[in-house]
C-alpha cells in the first residue's frame, strides 16, 4: 500500500495462490433448502464494552460489541412536539452508529485495512435494520455505538451480523421493543432455480441472486431487507422473504436462551 | 452482611475516586486488587486454528485482553533489494470494538507503535528466515500477512499479540509450489501443505512501573494507565535478548532491569510449555 505511511509496508501487490492451483472446488452439495444450520450464540462476553455477543453459525463467526450512551457530536437541534410515553421530541432522538468491519483474514481472498464501500453499506444496512427496534427517543441527544466485527465468512455474514448486533445492544440494557433476527437466502442457479436458506460462502457465491432479511420476531414486523442480483419471477422473491421471515423465527428462542444466560452470569459475578 | 455490603461500597466508592491511593494500599502488602502478586502474570489460554479461512491463526487471552492473529500468505516478487527473500508483514489493529477509547478510522498512535513492535520483534529475532519464504530468487516469494486484532483491551496488548502471532505462525501450512520450467507460470498443489520452520520462540514480559520505583507484571488496562512507566522485554528459548521496548516513563536501575530479565526468562518457559501443549493437543491436519 504505497500511501498508507500508518502501517508496515509490505510489496506493493500479491496474489493469492488459489490462482494458480490446478484443481477446481467443488461444487456445493445438494441439501434441503430450508436447512438452518445449527447457531452459537453468546453474550456478554467482552470486558470494555458496555454489551456484547457472538455468534457462530456454520463457518460464520461474527463478533459485535455496543457502547454508549455517550453525548451525541452534532450540536443542539430543534424541538417539537414530545413523543408518546415521555419520549424526546423527534428532531432529539437518539442516533445509533454502527460500523461493521471484516477481519482482513476472514474472507478466501485477504483484503486489506481500509475497507471501502461495502462495508459502509452493510453498516448502514445494520443501522436501518435496527433503529425500528430501539426505542431512540428514550436517549436525547446521545449516540449508541454498534460495531460488527467479521472473524470469519462462511455464508450469510450480514444476517449474522444483524443478528448479533441486536443480542449485543440487549445485552448492554439498551431499551428496545424487539430483538431484530437476521437471515440469509440465496438464489441457487441452474434449471431450476432454487431459494436456498442460510447459505454457506460456497452457495453465495455461486448464486444468482442474494437476499437478507431483518426480523422482528415478537411484534412479526420486517426491519431491514436488502437484496441484489437477477431473480426472475416477482412470486420467488416474494416466496424467499416468507422462507427467511420463518427462519428468523426459528432461530429466535436460541438468541432468547443466550441472553437469559448471560443475565444469570452477570448476576452470580455481581455477588460481592 | 450489611456491614460487608457497606464495606463493598465504599470500596468502589474510593476505587473509583482515589484509584491510585487505592492500589497503594494494596501494592505496601506487595499484591494487587484482583488477587495477583507482583510478579505473577493472569491466566493465559490460547486457541489454535480456529479461522478456517486464514492459513494460519490463534486466538490468545491475557486475563480479559484479547488477541486474535490470523496469517494469510500471498505470492509476490521478492523486493529489488533482497531477490532471495520473502517478505512478514505485520498489522495489528485496535478496533473501537475493544475499547471505548478507540475510534474507527485510521490506525491511531497506538495501533502504529504496537504494529512497529511486531515488526522489530520478528526482524530481531529472526523467528522465519526471510529466504525460507523465497520461492524462485528475483521472480516469486511468499508474503505472509500477519493481522492482529484485538478484541479486548485490557492491559499489556504487547505480550498477548507476541504470543497470538507465535501460536498462528506455527499453525500457518503453506501448499507446495513448483515453477513450471516452460510457462515460467507456478503450480500450486493445496493438497500437500508443509507447516512453516519457525527457528525460535520469541516471548514478550511486559512491566508497568509505579511511582518510579515499584515493578508489577502483566498490567491490566487500569495499572497501565495508572503507571508512570512501562517496559516491554522480548526473550528467545536461549536466554538471548531480542527486544526491548521502554517508551519514555521513569528511569530504571541496572539492578531492576536485571529482575525484569530474569522473570522475562521464567515467563519464557511458562509460555512455551503452554504452547506446546496445546500443539500436541491438536490433531493433525
Amino acid at each position: 500500500m504505497p500511501g498508507d505511511h500508518r502501517r508496515i509496508r509490505g510489496p506493493e501487490e500479491s496474489q493469492p495462490p488459489q490462482l494458480y492451483a490446478a484443481d477446481e472446488e467443488e461444487a456445493p452439495a445438494a441439501r434441503d433448502p430450508t436447512r438452518l444450520r445449527p447457531v452459537y450464540a453468546r453474550a456478554g462476553l467482552l470486558s470494555q464494552a458496555k454489551g456484547s455477543a457472538y455468534l457462530e453459525a456454520g463457518g460464520t463467526k461474527v463478533l459485535c460489541a455496543v457502547s454508549g450512551p455517550r453525548q451525541a457530536e452534532g450540536g443542539e437541534r430543534g424541538g417539537g412536539p414530545a413523543g408518546s410515553g415521555g419520549e424526546a421530541p423527534a428532531a432529539l432522538r437518539g442516533r445509533l452508529l454502527c460500523d461493521f468491519r471484516r477481519a482482513p483474514f476472514a474472507g478466501r481472498r485477504r483484503r486489506a485495512p481500509p475497507g471501502g464501500g461495502e462495508e459502509r453499506e452493510l453498516a448502514l444496512a445494520l443501522q436501518e435494520a435496527l433503529e425500528p427496534a430501539v426505542r431512540l427517543g428514550r436517549y436525547p441527544r446521545a449516540q449508541l455505538e454498534v460495531s460488527a466485527l467479521l472473524l470469519e465468512d462462511g455464508g450469510s455474514a450480514l444476517a449474522a451480523a444483524l443478528t448479533a448486533a441486536a443480542l449485543a445492544l440487549a445485552d448492554a440494557g439498551v431499551e428496545m421493543y424487539d430483538l431484530v433476527v437476521g437471515c440469509g437466502l440465496s438464489l441457487a442457479p441452474g434449471p431450476a432455480p432454487t431459494w436456498l436458506l442460510d447459505p454457506t460462502r460456497l452457495e453465495e457465491e455461486r448464486a444468482a441472486a442474494g437476499l437478507t432479511v431483518a426480523l422482528m420476531p415478537v411484534l412479526n414486523q420486517v426491519a431491514g431487507l436488502l437484496g441484489s442480483g437477477e431473480g426472475g419471477l416477482i412470486e420467488s422473491w416474494a416466496e424467499a422473504v416468507r422462507l427467511g421471515l420463518e427462519g428468523c423465527q426459528r432461530l429466535y428462542p436460541v438468541l432468547q436462551q443466550s441472553l437469559v444466560r448471560a443475565a444469570r452470569r452477570r448476576g452470580a459475578a455481581a455477588q460481592p | 452482611d450489611s456491614s460487608v455490603y457497606l464495606r463493598y461500597i465504599f470500596n468502589t466508592c474510593f476505587r473509583t475516586v482515589e484509584p491510585l491511593e487505592y492500589y497503594r494500599r494494596f501494592l505496601k502488602e506487595n499484591c494487587r486488587p484482583d488477587g495477583r502478586e507482583l510478579g505473577e502474570f493472569r491466566t493465559t489460554t490460547v486457541n489454535i486454528g480456529s479461522i478456517s479461512t486464514a492459513d494460519g491463526s490463534a486466538l490468545v487471552k491475557l486475563g480479559n485482553t484479547t488477541v486474535i492473529c490470523g496469517v494469510k500468505a500471498e505470492f509476490a516478487a521478492p523486493p529489488t533489494d533482497a531477490p532471495d527473500k520473502g517478505y512478514v508483514v505485520p498489522n495489528v489493529d485496535l478496533p473501537p470494538l475493544c475499547s471505548s477509547r478507540f475510534r474507527s478510522g485510521p490506525p491511531g498512535e497506538e495501533a502504529q507503535v504496537a504494529s512497529q513492535f511486531i515488526a522489530d520483534v520478528i526482524e530481531n529475532s529472526q523467528i522465519i528466515q526471510k529466504e525460507d519464504l523465497c520461492i524462485s530468487p528475483g521472480k516469486l516469494a511468499w508474503v505472509l500477512y500477519c493481522d492482529l486484532i484485538c478484541l479486548d483491551y485490557d492491559g499489556n496488548i504487547l505480550d498477548a499479540c507476541t504470543f497470538a502471532l507465535l501460536a498462528a505462525l506455527k499453525n500457518v501450512q503453506l501448499p507446495e509450489v513448483t515453477i513450471n520450467e516452460e510457462t515460467a507460470l507456478a503450480e500450486v498443489n493445496l493438497k500437500k501443505k508443509s507447516y512453516l520452520n519457525i527457528r525460535t520462540h520469541p516471548v514478550a514480559t511486559s512491566f508497568a512501573v509505579f511511582d518510579d520505583t515499584l515493578l508489577i507484571v502483566d498490567p491490566t488496562g487500569e495499572e497501565e494507565h495508572l503507571a508512570t512507566g512501562t517496559l516491554t522485554i522480548v526473550m528467545d528459548e536461549e536466554g538471548k535478548l531480542c527486544c526491548l521496548h521502554k517508551p519514555g516513563g521513569s528511569g530504571l536501575t541496572g539492578a531492576k532491569l536485571q529482575d525484569c530479565m530474569s522473570r522475562a526468562v521464567t515467563r519464557h518457559k511458562e509460555v512455551k510449555k503452554l504452547m506446546d501443549e496445546v500443539i500436541k493437543s491438536m490433531k493433525p491436519k
